[in-house]
């Protein structure tokens, strides 16, 4: 285990730096963008306000509120303090909501549609991969062209051919949102039915995207496996064929891992995108209206969680990894 | 006489191609092994060698398939029995391989162990887990391979030692047979020289009954095995001693290929090295005739039209020639 521990200690240390990397670009990005957040909330809040002096001073009273009026260097110092307290600051478009507030509310949505969505595509892509792979002939023929296809179309293209198809011409599922409006969030078999219903199209069109790539991936790994060195010795000892195919698509996976470690941004990315296009109550679509209404400290928040969540998925991907490849611990050994 | 270990008949196999077309790899080969002997394969490389390798173990995989003829081990008629009989009954524990790339012939996933408990399991699945285990350390004791090379994954070992250990897991269920082809290819001369002792150190304590060498290395073959068999475009030319095959072979195509040897002696420095003009017959369409008649300097007419069958020289030698031995040697003579 000593090879191990060693590349858990890379692997942790790595994901300390991006992770610094990522705040250090959260706090600057906004402060790079053109336009002046607070005169956009002065415009909107002062609308019947045609003093200059008292429009001077909300103006400086927001800056002093938001800390914009401190050198740059402190500001960064109170913002890490602030996000090491779970504080995000205040939404400027829902002022005074903190940002922390609005998105404790989206995440759960984002995270149980996407976590189940991207695990159940993965899987299913790599076991229709894996199949093609052994079965080849009609099945492997048959499947890789949709395989393709699918993996082909961008997010918002399949999630707005499921829109069109399963709810706008067969009325099968709801259009939009998380929930039938009107209803208030509670434990009712009502609700419990309501969401099920509006959580369909959604899912599916992140699964659907997320198949196609990885599909064809495993099938081009597992050929490539199923004709190693180690497959012909394996029957020539004697061993069943169950078995062998067991060893084939288990050293097939290992890339795979990788290889959803690498596409997880892409895929969380694609699945905001599919939450837009359903006007899904998670982060996509809380992201969405920040960028329309210029909420900056709402759209970092969001950037922030998502990065972290991607950087904390790629961690644990990497974590996993090491521990089902012994090839990675033997190399870190020899090093 | 001693017992008869291997007896192969008439043994037929081909290839089938792509485009259908049938390519006899193994022509009508026939020859015996007695208990406690080894006997060479040398030949040029795509005689069939390897082809010949695989087809003995009676376990046929596509492109490869059984055409006709038998393979009798120690009494028992392995072809035309059931594939998962010989899977389960004959593969590792009558008749064992060692493959040509041992690299990577062993799962990158997998401890030794775990791979030799597979192996063994799948011959008999009662076998306790604590005695494969004393096996597997009796065994790797006694063949002077370190034990903790049991709990080691095959990327932790060197190509040596690898070779060594796939040496050790063939022979694990004492097989009656072994087909080593070309074990010590990949090796650096001194993991050469253990590899070549740790095989006759398996035939000594008597964990393999005979055995069957193949390399185009005909030193190696030398040193290694009693008798030595020549083959050419899917067929056996010339058998005989080891002895008699290096210093004294008689059919023209023994003699181009000993030609052809390499050796760092005295004196050969300045001896020049003859090669074999042309290349070999295309096995999808063999020539009618002799199958070498293209390539022999000594080729008559007759050669053309009429194939011959190994034929007996006295002193246990067989050879395919349409000359008689004395014919050959005053050929050889007039040189």
């Amino acid at each position: 285990m000593k090879g191990y521990g060693k590349y858990f200690t890379k692997k942790i240390i790595w994901f300390f730096i991006t992770l610094v990397a990522a705040i250090i670009l959260n706090f600057a990005l906004p402060r790079l963008m053109p336009g002046d957040p607070v005169a956009m909330i002065i415009s909107r809040v002062a609308q019947n306000i045609n003093d200059p002096a008292v429009l001077r001073q909300m103006y400086e009273s927001y800056m002093q509120r938001f800390g914009l009026d401190r050198p740059v260097i402190e500001q960064f110092f109170i913002y890490v303090g602030n996000l090491l307290q779970g504080d995000l600051g205040l939404s400027f478009s829902r002022y005074p909501r903190p940002v922390s507030d609005i998105i404790a509310h989206a995440l759960p949505w984002t995270i149980g549609l996407q976590l189940p969505a991207i695990l159940v595509g993965w899987t299913l892509g790599n076991v229709l991969g894996a199949l093609a792979a052994y079965i080849r002939k009609g099945f492997d023929k048959a499947l890789m062209p949709i395989m393709l296809f699918m993996g082909g179309i961008p997010a918002f293209g399949m999630a707005i051919i499921l829109l069109t198809v399963f709810s706008l011409n067969l009325g099968l599922f709801p259009i939009a949102g998380g929930f039938e409006q009107g209803l208030i969030p509670h434990m009712s078999w009502r609700f419990v039915f309501s969401i099920i219903q509006h959580y369909h199209l959604p899912f599916w069109s992140i699964v659907l995207i997320s198949i196609g790539g990885q599909a064809i991936g495993m099938r081009s790994m597992s050929i490539y496996e199923l004709n190693a060195d180690y497959v012909k010795y394996s029957r020539y000892m004697g061993i069943k064929d169950r078995k062998i195919v067991g060893y084939v698509f288990r050293n097939a996976m290992l890339p795979q891992v990788t290889g959803l470690a690498l596409s997880i941004g892409a895929m969380v990315g694609g699945a905001l995108v599919a939450e837009i296009i359903f006007s899904y109550p998670g982060l996509g679509t809380t992201l969405l209206q920040a960028i329309r209404e210029g909420d900056y400290p709402l759209l970092s928040g969001i950037a922030l969680i998502i990065t972290v969540m991607v950087l904390l998925a790629v961690f644990i991907l990497d974590v996993i990894y090491g521990l089902i490849d012994p090839r990675v611990r033997a190399a870190q050994y020899e090093e | 006489m001693s017992k008869i270990m291997l007896e192969v008949n008439g043994l037929t196999t081909k290839y089938i191609t792509r485009y259908n077309e049938s390519v006899y790899a193994v022509n009508d080969v026939s020859f015996q092994v007695e208990e406690g002997k080894s006997v060479g394969i040398a030949g040029e490389s795509g005689c069939g060698k390897s082809t010949l390798a695989l087809s003995l173990m009676g376990y046929y995989f596509p492109p490869l398939h059984y055409t006709k003829g038998d393979i009798i081990i120690d009494g028992r008629n392995i072809s035309g029995m059931d594939p998962d009989d010989v899977r389960k009954n004959i593969l590792g524990t009558e008749i064992a391989y060692i493959p040509q790339a041992a690299m990577n012939a062993l799962n990158p996933t997998r401890k030794v162990i775990r791979f030799i408990e597979d192996v063994i399991w799948a011959h008999d699945p009662k076998i306790s887990k604590k005695d494969i285990h004393d096996l597997a350390r009796e065994r790797f004791e006694t063949l002077n391979l370190p034990e903790d090379t049991l709990n080691k994954y095959p990327v932790e070992l060197s190509g040596g030692m690898k070779q060594r250990t796939v040496i050790s897991i063939s022979t694990i269920l004492s097989p009656k047979v072994l087909i080593a082809d070309e074990p010590s290819s990949a090796l650096d001369v001194t993991s050469q020289k253990m590899v070549i002792k740790m095989i006759h150190d398996l035939m000594e304590l008597g964990y393999i009954k005979s055995m069957i060498f193949i390399t185009h290395e005909l030193p190696l073959l030398y040193n290694v095995t009693d008798d030595i068999m020549v083959m050419y475009a899917g067929q056996i030319v010339e058998r005989g001693s080891a002895d008699q095959m290096i210093f004294d072979p008689i059919h023209p195509y023994s003699k181009g290929l000993m030609g052809s040897i390499l050796v760092p002696e005295d004196g050969t420095r300045d001896v020049k090295i003859t090669a074999i003009p042309g290349t070999p017959p295309n096995l999808k369409k063999p020539p009618d005739g002799c199958r070498f008649a293209e390539r022999c300097q000594y080729v008559k007419s007759q050669c053309r039209v009429q194939n011959m069958e190994l034929a007996g020289l006295g002193n246990g030698r067989t050879s395919r020639c349409m000359m008689s031995e004395e014919e050959l040697r005053e050929a050889y003579k007039n040189e």
